[in-house]
């Protein structure tokens, strides 16, 4: 027996670090020149449900001189277990540590997984900062959402990819082909001038005496005063993986997910995602039937999920929803559509896909009022919503779930109160469509508003912990009795996203004592210790709050301002300024440019797969 | 319905794969295959398939069994194939034999034999370990403790152990056994393990553990139950 299988003995769901799952793609070392890691900062299950990750190794893995493989993160009793035998992190296919491989990539989706990204290398034996990384060390890269400010991960990090990375990866194959492992600095200087890669020790961060920045200034010649995104031209014809590796365990999201579009043209002004991935490419509805059929045949999945940020968008989705359920049902697909629109069409598209109504319908409204929904561009009307879930419950779904967020700016208790009302009003109408009293729930799930850079709430203030606590009691009180669900994230949890989403490199030394003293999976609740991040926020003298509170004026150097999504950042000022002046801005699908600017600025359009009309058309 | 009996390996790493995946994992080669599996009525339709006996996670299966049912008449040889070329590395189709409608599968199964090979312990010789293992068997009651949701309960699992071997193989233990299986009286091999661990002073825990047979009352292979009055 070897060490690992001892160990595997003795752990929970051995088959998270194994591999040897179907479509799996192992390769021959000794013929491939760059090996490529990709880490994923949270557990197997969690990690195997994100898309980007199946996309990547795909595109790597079809190249004939790169490998790529898989590594996540281990859960505690498992990470226990490899500290006291002394094994140290290794990858899923080839078993091989990590330390063995050219790169290792991380994929930074969530603020509350940085302490896994420092966890993991430290368990690789790799030295966790990047200036104490030598030629024999993997270099160490990060992309995803949070890779639009990785200020606090920047001495840890090589090389930061901003946008998306299928065109990127092929870069970065190429340039470590190039250099090898011997030749780290020209390596560095070499990813520093691809478009779209940021290396953060080429660039100095001054700050100002009221605690901001006061300038980033590039280090050497050739590197970009300001890094732009990456992005893909053509949706349609990018690589698509239509035989992803299909998990033993099952996953969170354990089910065939097909990429309808990307990008969003809503324009939520909370909503980071809807900036980053702009502009809107959707799939021709032909390469998307195409690519759903492969996909089945290719995993024997019995649901088929219709992933994009706002799926019910999509100019074709009658048809194309329709000919998915008209195909496949012969075989019992499930087709899923993951959220809803609020409106009467998105229920009846969910009705076509589901004739057994077993599961919950869910909407995200967001805000409790029509000004604070206003504010923050929600689009959705008391109307729409009641309206909404009229159909749905006529229609026999007797459970709603509805997503709000506390602590939006000008949010007042009237605000809040608001979703308790709405909530009520929800249930009223369950009662009036007679959905059977054992039956209808209506679950509130909240969650703290957190400012998120590149949006136009970027210079807005997180609410006081206190203020979010408060509220949530205050709401908690209001959603008491038959048939109401009350559900909640910690506010503590969210304070901390807002402190590193919204931080700078000033932040690396306590988020390194907080691995130290014993935090990591800290999205986990079970494993979520607060105590302990202020303790390391002491220690290493941050204040925490000087970053979630700082209300930023719009002359401020904000510390992600060097990194660039394509969006000026005058629109997202004067989106601010219509924020606070309740004014809303209309969608960019079908109507008016908002202008944003992001299109002439990447030259690039709009794609819609129904050649359709308005701004986005 | 007809029904479809399909011996299996599980080994490599399917071996770490728990009971409920390794379903999940058969329904999902079978519509790969595009095997015309029978559905359960109702609100959520399952596959109709049914295995033998649960394998513990972390042991491998020489020759596990699940029955398939179908909706159309199966080619045993068609089915072997497809399921060789649609199942994940780890699930190995060994036989595949269609079977008329009689007893569940789980009902006919009375008797596992196991292999576990493990390290020799500092200073176990061959007269050491039968002297051991003599004194193991001799014993009228070997209680061991289950932890229940309901606080521990305590089981006698001498009855179930039909039948214990070990020789030495180089630095290798190796123990062969046969033990009581199914839904009463289960004896498990780790549960043997950890007993003759502190009478034989080994590591349980560094022993893997080969699910060799699953046999019926009579000790036939579970294909060929026909001659076994009935169980």
């Amino acid at each position: 027996m070897t060490d690992l299988e001892r160990i595997l003995a003795r752990v929970e769901k051995p088959a998270r670090y194994v591999g040897g799952e179907l479509n799996a793609i192992v390769k021959d070392w000794r013929r491939v020149p760059v090996r490529i890691a990709f880490a994923f900062p949270d557990v197997y299950e969690v990690g195997m449900s994100h898309l980007g990750m199946h996309i990547l190794y795909h595109v790597v893995n079809s190249r004939d001189d790169a490998l790529m493989e898989r590594v996540f993160a281990p859960w505690t009793d498992m990470e226990a277990e490899m500290r006291t035998s002394g094994l140290p992190l290794f990858s899923l296919e080839s078993h091989r540590p990590l330390r063995d491989f050219d790169v290792v990539a991380f994929s930074l989706q969530y603020e509350l997984s940085y302490t896994n990204v420092l966890n993991m290398l430290d368990l690789a034996g790799i030295p966790l900062e990047s200036r104490d990384r030598d030629d024999r060390m993997p270099l160490v890269v990060a992309g995803g959402p949070c890779a639009f400010n990785p200020e606090p991960l920047a001495p840890f990090l090589d090389a930061v990819f901003l946008g998306e990375g299928e065109d990127a990866v092929h870069d970065l194959v190429e340039v470590v082909r190039r250099y090898g492992r011997g030749n780290r600095d020209e390596l560095l200087c070499a990813l520093a001038r691809l478009p779209g890669v940021y290396v953060p020790r080429f660039y100095r961060v001054e700050y100002a005496a009221d605690g901001g920045v006061k300038q980033v200034v590039p280090l050497i010649d050739g590197v970009p005063g300001k890094v732009v995104k990456r992005l893909v031209r053509d949706l349609d014809r990018a690589p698509f993986p239509v035989r992803p590796i299909v998990p033993y365990l099952e996953a969170v999201h354990d089910r065939a997910m097909l990429e309808v579009f990307r990008g969003c043209t809503r324009g939520c002004r909370f909503c980071q995602a809807g900036a980053i991935y702009r502009p809107v490419r959707e799939r021709t509805l032909k390469t998307l039937l195409d690519q759903a059929g492969e996909l089945l045949r290719h995993t024997g999945y019995n649901e088929l999920s219709l992933t994009s940020l706002s799926t019910t968008d999509y100019s074709e989705i009658r048809k194309l929803v329709q000919t998915l359920v008209e195909r496949h049902r012969g075989e019992r697909v499930n087709v899923s559509l993951p959220s809803l629109r609020v409106d009467a069409f998105a229920v009846e598209l969910a009705r076509a896909v589901q004739e057994v109504r077993k599961s919950s319908l869910t909407f995200a409204p967001e805000a409790g009022s029509q000004r604070l929904r206003n504010v923050i561009n929600k689009q959705v009307t008391e109307d729409d919503l009641l309206r909404t879930v009229e159909v749905a419950f006529r229609a026999g779904w007797s459970r709603v779930k509805l997503y709000f967020m506390l602590g939006l700016p000008t949010e007042t208790l009237e605000d809040v109160d608001g979703i308790a009302r709405l909530a009520r009003m929800v249930l009223d109408k369950g009662r009036e469509c007679e959905v059977p009293k054992g039956r209808l729930s209506v679950t509130v799930s909240i969650s703290s508003f957190v400012p998120k850079p590149h949006t136009p709430f970027q210079w807005e203030p997180q609410a006081p912990l206190a203020v979010l606590r408060e509220r949530q009691s205050f709401l908690q009180g209001r959603l008491k009795g038959k048939n109401l669900v009350y559900r909640w994230h910690d506010p503590e949890a969210s304070f901390l996203e807002a402190v590193f989403a919204r931080g700078d490199r000033r932040l690396a030394p306590a988020l390194r004592r907080a691995l130290e003293l014993g935090c990591r999976l800290d999205g986990w609740r079970e494993c979520f210790r607060f105590d302990l991040w202020q303790q390391a926020f002491a220690e290493t003298g941050v204040e925490p709050g000087a970053y979630a509170y700082r209300s930023y004026r719009y002359t401020d150097i904000l510390p992600w301002d060097h990194l660039d999504t394509g969006i000026d950042r005058d629109f997202l000022a004067e989106e601010h300024a219509r924020a606070l002046a309740g004014e809303i801005t209309k969608d960019c699908r079908g109507e008016q440019c908002t202008g944003c600017g992001l299109c002439p600025n990447l030259e690039i359009e709009p794609q819609l797969a129904e050649v359709g009309t308005g701004a986005a058309g | 319905m007809p029904r479809v009996r399909i011996a299996y390996r599980q080994e490599g790493p399917a071996r770490y794969v728990s009971h409920l995946d390794v379903m999940r994992a058969f329904e999902r080669a079978a519509r790969r295959a595009g095997l015309p599996l029978a559905y359960s009525q109702g609100f959520n339709p399952r596959p109709k398939m049914t295995f033998a006996a649960p394998l513990a996670v972390g042991m491998s299966g020489c020759r596990e069994y699940v029955d398939l049912e179908l909706e159309t008449e199966p080619d045993p040889a068609g089915v072997f194939e497809l399921l060789r070329q649609n199942l994940p590395n780890g699930l190995v189709p060994v036989q595949v034999q269609a079977v008329a409608t009689g007893p569940s599968l789980m009902s006919l199964v009375h008797r596992s034999r196991y292999i576990a090979v493990g390290d020799v312990p500092v200073g176990l010789d061959t007269g050491a370990l039968q002297v051991g293992l003599k004194r193991f068997l001799g014993r009228g009651e070997i209680v061991v403790e289950q932890k229940r949701a309901k606080g521990v309960r305590r089981k006698n699992i001498r009855p179930g152990i039909y039948s214990l071997s070990a020789r030495l193989d180089g630095d290798k233990l190796c123990f062969s056994m046969e033990l009581k299986a199914g839904s009463a009286g289960n004896v498990r091999p780790d549960e043997v393990l950890a007993v003759l661990g502190k009478d034989l002073s080994l590591v349980p825990e560094s022993f893997a553990v080969w699910r060799t047979a699953l046999l019926s009352r009579a000790g036939r292979l579970l294909w060929d139950v026909k001659g076994d009055s009935i169980c």
